[in-house]
């Protein structure tokens, strides 16, 4: 009788286990498209705000400036972009499983 | 009047007499009672010359009631500039190390600088008028045309950026509250090596709030500029082609913008039936009708004021106060 406990409680971890790793595949899945986007929207406002940089049309200096100092995170993603420029096409059809 | 005070700007060609207006309207206003401040932002000064008094940078003294300052403009740009960089040296705190006082002098040189340190100039007035309602009236010289709209539209611009960088933003919280609802936790980024979580609701994220603010700020500015119970533009031409068709664009523009244009003075007339005319002057007479027809087609609806040339340059209090006795049309609503 116990051992046929035990049997169960492993079985149902196991189960458990099994549904975790499939919704954490679907979870992954389902935020990859929302991650991306949510990079490049990020992209963008940085872009768009910094955008002197690469010659750009941008805001008047003083928006810049005043939003420059919680720009942490929007810099780190447009450099991270701009690092991999000649990858994003390589990675944008792998997110839309084109071979 | 009522408990506000009244804004006036005076815009046209280089040489129309744009000043000697402004001046006239001023020594006008302040006789009547009025506390009149007129400023200059004219990179060319001749407020001095016309009211024919030493004018300074702070408001000077003219006669009861009036008072007069001509803006530096090279020392507006620097403060500006100035201010600039400490907004830098603040988020930078390092950089006070290095002295950026240095760069000014290159970036004096930058695109736009004279139309920003201008509006920062125009609002400093404003807003120490608003605050200590020291004048009734505030009168602004403008410098010519080209560089008068740019100041002007300049929060206008703002506004389209700034609601544009809002929607932006609000689209970037939006997917990141999607990606938490999923996780069911915060999102979180490395920045400067310690790892912190990133704001998704629009209370706290510091870029919509400072975006907020901007908005606010600049909106408060606009909404002085556009209201026509506060603010008036007063055009100025001369009875020619040129000063008419740059006043005609401008006219559109500020309206496009939004900000109130109510009268148009054409000075410097010729008038031909007090006049032995020798025959040079016959064809400009003859252009002259032919200004006056396109002032009449373009500016329909607006206040007209005819000033008529006079024998000399008007130059000093007593020929301001002859002169301002064609400007009574401009005290309508006043």
């Amino acid at each position: 009788m116990k051992l046929q406990s035990r049997v169960v409680t492993l079985i149902k971890m196991k189960i458990r286990k099994f549904i975790d790793i499939v919704k954490g595949t679907l979870q992954a899945k389902s935020i990859e498209y929302i991650q991306v986007e949510l990079r490049e929207l990020e992209n963008i406002f940085a872009l768009i705000l910094l955008g002197s940089f690469i010659g750009l049309p941008s805001p008047p200096t003083s928006i810049s400036l005043r939003l420059l100092q919680h720009m942490a995170r929007e810099l780190l993603v447009m450099q991270h972009v701009s690092e991999r420029l000649d990858d994003m096409l390589g990675e944008m059809a792998g997110l839309f499983e084109i071979s | 009047m009522g408990s506000g005070f009244k804004i006036y700007f005076f815009i046209g060609k280089g040489g129309v007499g744009k000043t000697t207006c402004a001046a006239a309207f001023a020594l006008s206003l302040a006789n009547k009672g009025y506390k009149t401040l007129i400023t200059s932002l004219d990179p060319a000064h001749n407020l001095g010359d016309v009211l024919d008094r030493k004018v300074g940078e702070e408001p000077t003294k003219i006669v009861d009631n009036l008072y007069a300052m001509e803006v530096d403009f090279e020392k507006m740009i620097m403060k500006h500039l100035k201010e600039l960089s400490n907004r830098i040296k603040d988020i930078y705190g390092y950089l006070r190390v290095f002295n950026l006082d240095k760069y000014i002098d290159t970036l004096r040189h930058s695109p736009g600088v004279e139309e920003y340190a201008t509006l920062e100039k125009i609002i400093e007035i404003i807003k120490r008028n608003t605050d200590n309602k020291e004048y009734d009236v505030l009168i602004f010289d403008t410098p010519p045309t080209g560089l008068t709209i740019r100041i002007m539209a300049l929060p206008s611009i703002s506004l389209i950026w700034i609601k544009k960088l809002i929607e932006l933003r609000l689209k970037i919280l939006e997917r990141r509250r999607a990606i938490e609802r999923i996780t069911g936790e915060k999102i979180k980024a490395i920045i400067a090596g310690k790892e912190l979580e990133i704001s998704s609701i629009p209370e706290e994220d510091p870029i919509y709030k400072e975006l907020v603010e901007l908005y606010n700020e600049i909106d408060t500015i606009n909404k002085i500029l556009t209201d026509g119970e506060v603010t008036s533009v007063i055009l100025v031409v001369n009875p020619e082609l040129l000063p008419v068709i740059e006043a005609s664009r401008a006219y559109n523009f500020l309206r496009k913008l939004n900000i109130p244009i109510k009268s148009v003075i054409i000075n410097k007339v010729l008038r031909e039936k007090e006049m032995i005319l020798p025959n040079e002057l016959r064809i400009k007479i003859e252009l002259q009708k032919k200004a006056l027809k396109k002032v009449n087609e373009i500016f329909q609806g607006l206040r007209m004021i005819t000033i008529p040339l006079f024998s000399r340059e008007p130059r000093g209090l007593k020929d301001l106060g002859t002169l301002s006795k064609y400007l009574y049309k401009l005290y309508e609503g006043l």
